[in-house]
């Protein structure tokens, strides 16, 4: 079997990740697309642990642990997710724009002094 | 017929997790996140890791959707298709996303191209467990702190803010 | 206080002078370096001397200095403690000058000099022509002090040592001497006020009456005639030098002479009179003999005494008068007042102005037929130098004596034709402040100020019969017939109640104005191109970077839309073009 072949799934994977990551609306979508990147990461460790077989199985090993770390993250960002939800009604990635700037009344007045100084 | 098995996998995941960032339905997005976690799995499988592919089953099809699924329901996730559950720059997501993989696929072409790989049965629980607990055991450790923690923040998270409301 | 401790300290350390010099009176010269150190080939050093000439001047300066402090006393009020401070630190300085036997430590002495007029013209700092007479006379003399040091270089260089017992003009190249020569004349024009750096003295006016005493009679400006002195070997080698020197002394002398013929103020005559007198001593010294340097250093010391007395005359009229211009002078005059009032100022500054003058009898009539003698000599020697330098002082002792009378009288008599007096000073619209002066309250000066009057009159007299009465009858009666062509005019000018002043000497031949023209307003206006290239160009690019600032944080500011995946989707995007980039240059 060529190595190239899981490599290349990997990529396509981590790619739609980045895809939906970039592009989905809910949020938990979002969370869903983070998996599918964890997933590739995955893919490329055991590949190259078949690859390069060393006894310590190391990127099986790895591979574990990423899992092991998915779980936690999952854990953390649906937290997250509810925290949103509660906040404002929707889970809308898009439409959560808390840390905006926001348009301030003392605007030009700083304007005026830093044109002065 | 590991190539075979793989790449019939491999097809699998591909087109199942198209279907996961493109769907309207989002539970059935959720749906096919199992189906494509499942195909790689079998990937898993058809690299002869045997133990992290029964662990990628057990951890995220039983554990993580569940919980994805859970969550969906928690913040009254429509069931029927959505028209707007893209944003208006998914085309522009979508370019950057095939640069990307052009670039990381060219990069891997150029460097891995030619490289056999020749599973062996080497991914056996005894395998990865003697691996886990004679020579990674240190970072297995540090590892359990951070699940630890992680459980903490969760908890932390979704704590109800009663203090603030007395 | 302070201000006490200071006085005595500057009455002290003038009596100190005078002290030395008697002490230093008949012993035999002697001179002793210190402090040396090797540049190269070269000693750098210094080191003082003690001979005659050193003793003269330790005399003069310590006399005047004495008077000029002990009349402080009774003068000046206002920051006495800076003010006697500097004087005695100016005193000092010319001490330094007097006794250096190295150019570098005569520079010394001559620098601070420059820098203590600087301080002392400038002592009334809240009147705004102090300040720019004080600024004025900083900058030309040190416009001079640059020819000065170079000409230090360029005669030491030339002989191989800066000790000035050692300088032997037979052991410096003529070009050399030359070159050394005339630039150390640059820097005594500037310091003696000679043409064309003579305007400074005349603006310096503003400064405290003493303080121009002290100038004028024994140091800043006489440093210059004592410095060809005591180089008097170096310069009178180099003919050229001597020449220059000539020329200069003899315009300086007519052009000074006619400007004080049309001052309208009792100190500015007196400045005008000082650069005329200093143009004499150093016509004297450019005839290059030995009777040529006695006479210069002959008057010099009877100058020392009678525009040191004339000076404080002044400052009298100023402290108790309140002004030495003629036009407020006059309306006490008319009265009869100002005479009666001020009887020994009276006496005295006739003295002054009768020596001065060169009156037969005092001791300026005997410095004066010194000098006319010495160029008689050199000149009958057929030497054109002596002929130029004989017919310039004949004219000079003409015009003194013009100027001298046209004071006198105007300052201190009734105008027999009163009716013509009344405009001869006014403007010809300030006839209507026509207000007549309390003169009932006018008093004679406090004996604190009279006393050095009184001493310096005498001397006046006096110092004309020290040095042996030795009289050509022919000079004499020659020289007393000019005095009396000169008196004569004013005399009559006066008693017809006009003072007919030409706009040209009026206005200093605009000479001033010339200057300003040349120099002032074009530094001034390269002052305001370079205030706008300041405020408009550089400014502009500072502000510009600012306002650029400003702009681009408003700009990137609207870049912040809160929504995580554009500044995901930026990042990713980041991320493929780093990439591309790496790999185009890592191919």
């Amino acid at each position: 079997m060529p190595l190239i072949l899981p490599l290349l799934l990997a990529v396509v994977l981590f790619c739609i990740g980045v895809y939906g990551v970039l592009a989905r609306r809910n949020a938990i979508t979002l969370l869903m697309s983070f998996e599918l990147m964890l997933n590739a990461v995955n893919l490329n460790l055991i590949a190259f642990d078949a690859w390069r077989v060393d006894g310590l199985a190391t990127g099986q090993t790895l591979a574990v642990f990423v899992i092991t770390l998915a779980a936690a993250e999952i854990g953390l960002g649906l937290a997250i997710v509810l925290l949103l939800f509660r906040g404002h009604g929707h889970v809308d990635a898009d439409a959560a724009r808390d840390l905006a700037e926001q348009e301030r009344q003392e605007t030009p007045e700083l304007q005026e002094k830093g044109a002065a100084t | 017929m590991t190539t075979a098995l793989f790449a019939v996998a491999g097809a699998v995941a591909v087109v199942a997790a198209v279907l996961v960032v493109t769907s309207r339905r989002i539970v059935h997005a959720a749906l096919w996140l199992v189906v494509a976690l499942g195909a790689v799995a079998g990937c898993f499988g058809a690299l002869h890791a045997e133990f992290v592919a029964l662990v990628q089953i057990l951890v995220y099809v039983g554990a993580i959707v569940v919980l994805v699924l859970f969550a969906l329901m928690l913040t009254r996730a429509p069931t029927n298709p959505l028209p707007n559950l893209t944003t208006g720059r998914s085309p522009f997501a979508a370019v950057v996303a095939g640069v990307l993989a052009v670039l990381l696929g060219t990069g891997v072409v150029i460097a891995f191209g030619n490289e056999k790989v020749d599973p062996v049965p080497a991914g056996s629980a005894t395998d990865v467990g003697t691996a886990i607990f004679k020579t990674w055991v240190l970072p297995f450790e540090v590892l359990s702190v951070l699940l630890l923690a992680a459980l903490i923040g969760a908890i932390a998270l979704s704590q109800r803010k009663k203090a603030k409301e007395d | 206080m302070i201000a006490t401790a200071w006085r005595v300290a500057g009455v002290g350390f003038s009596l100190l002078v005078v002290l030395a010099a008697g002490l230093l009176y008949g012993v035999s010269p002697d001179q002793a370096a210190f402090l040396n150190s090797s540049v190269g080939d070269l000693t750098i050093g210094f080191a003082v001397r003690t001979d005659d000439l050193t003793v003269l001047m330790l005399a003069v300066v310590g006399v005047i200095a004495t008077c000029v402090q002990v009349y402080s006393l009774g003068y000046l009020h206002q920051r006495a403690a800076s003010y006697h401070a500097l004087v005695t630190l100016f005193t000092a300085a010319m001490v330094t000058v007097v006794i250096s036997d190295s150019l570098f430590f005569l520079l010394i002495g001559w620098e601070v000099m420059g820098a203590c007029s600087y301080l002392l013209i400038g002592h009334y700092w809240e009147r705004r022509d102090a300040r720019s007479g004080a600024i004025k006379a900083f900058l030309m003399t040190r416009l001079g002090d640059v020819g000065f040091l170079f000409g230090i270089f360029v005669l030491g260089l030339g002989a191989g040592t800066f000790r000035i017992s050692e300088l032997d003009p037979a052991a410096i190249s003529p070009g050399l001497l030359t070159g050394g020569t005339l630039l150390l004349l640059v820097g005594v024009v500037g310091k003696s006020a000679q043409v064309p750096l003579q305007t400074w003295l005349p603006d310096a006016m503003p400064g405290p009456s003493p303080v121009s005493a002290l100038i004028h009679a024994a140091t800043m400006v006489a440093a210059g005639v004592f410095l060809i002195a005591r180089l008097y070997d170096v310069f009178s080698a180099s003919q050229t030098t001597m020449t220059v020197l000539a020329v200069v002394a003899c315009v300086t002398m007519l052009f000074a002479a006619l400007c004080a013929m049309a001052a309208v103020e009792v100190k500015r005559v007196l400045a005008w009179s000082t650069v005329s007198q200093l143009a004499i001593m150093f016509s004297a010294l450019s005839l290059g003999t030995t009777a040529g340097r006695h006479a210069a250093l002959f008057h010099l010391v009877t100058h020392a005494a009678f525009k040191g007395l004339l000076f404080l005359c002044a400052g009298v009229l100023l402290h108790q008068v309140g002004s030495a211009a003629f036009v407020v002078l006059r309306r006490y005059t008319r009265r009869g007042r100002l005479r009666k009032a001020l009887r020994v100022t009276f006496v005295t500054m006739t003295i002054g102005l009768a020596s001065l003058a060169g009156v037969p009898g005092f001791a300026g009539f005997f410095s004066k037929d010194t000098v006319i003698e010495a160029a008689w000599h050199h000149a009958r020697d057929g030497s054109v130098v002596g002929w130029i330098v004989l017919v310039s002082v004949c004219l000079t002792a003409a015009f003194t004596a013009f100027y001298c009378m046209r004071m006198w009288l105007w300052v201190f008599f009734r105008t027999p034709a009163l009716a013509g007096a009344l405009g001869a000073f006014e403007d010809e619209n300030a006839t209507a402040d026509l207000d007549e002066p309390d003169t009932s309250k006018l008093r004679d000066a406090p004996w604190v100020m009279l006393a050095p009057l009184v001493l310096l009159a005498f001397a006046a007299i006096a110092l004309g019969y020290v040095d042996g009465v030795h009289l050509d009858w022919v000079i004499a009666s020659v020289s007393t017939v000019l005095v009396l062509l000169g008196a004569l005019p004013a005399y009559s000018l006066w008693s017809r109640g006009a003072d007919p002043r030409p706009v040209l000497l009026e206005r200093e031949f605009g000479v001033g104005t010339a200057y300003h023209v040349m120099f002032v307003v074009p530094v001034q206006l390269l002052a305001k191109l370079t205030v706008a290239g300041d405020r408009d160009v550089i400014g502009g690019y500072v502000r510009g970077a600012g306002r650029a600032g400003t702009l681009a944080s408003q700009g990137f500011r609207k870049l912040q839309t809160g929504n995580v995946q554009t500044y995901l989707t930026a990042a990713v995007v980041g991320v493929v073009a780093l990439a591309v980039l790496a790999g185009v240059i890592g191919s």
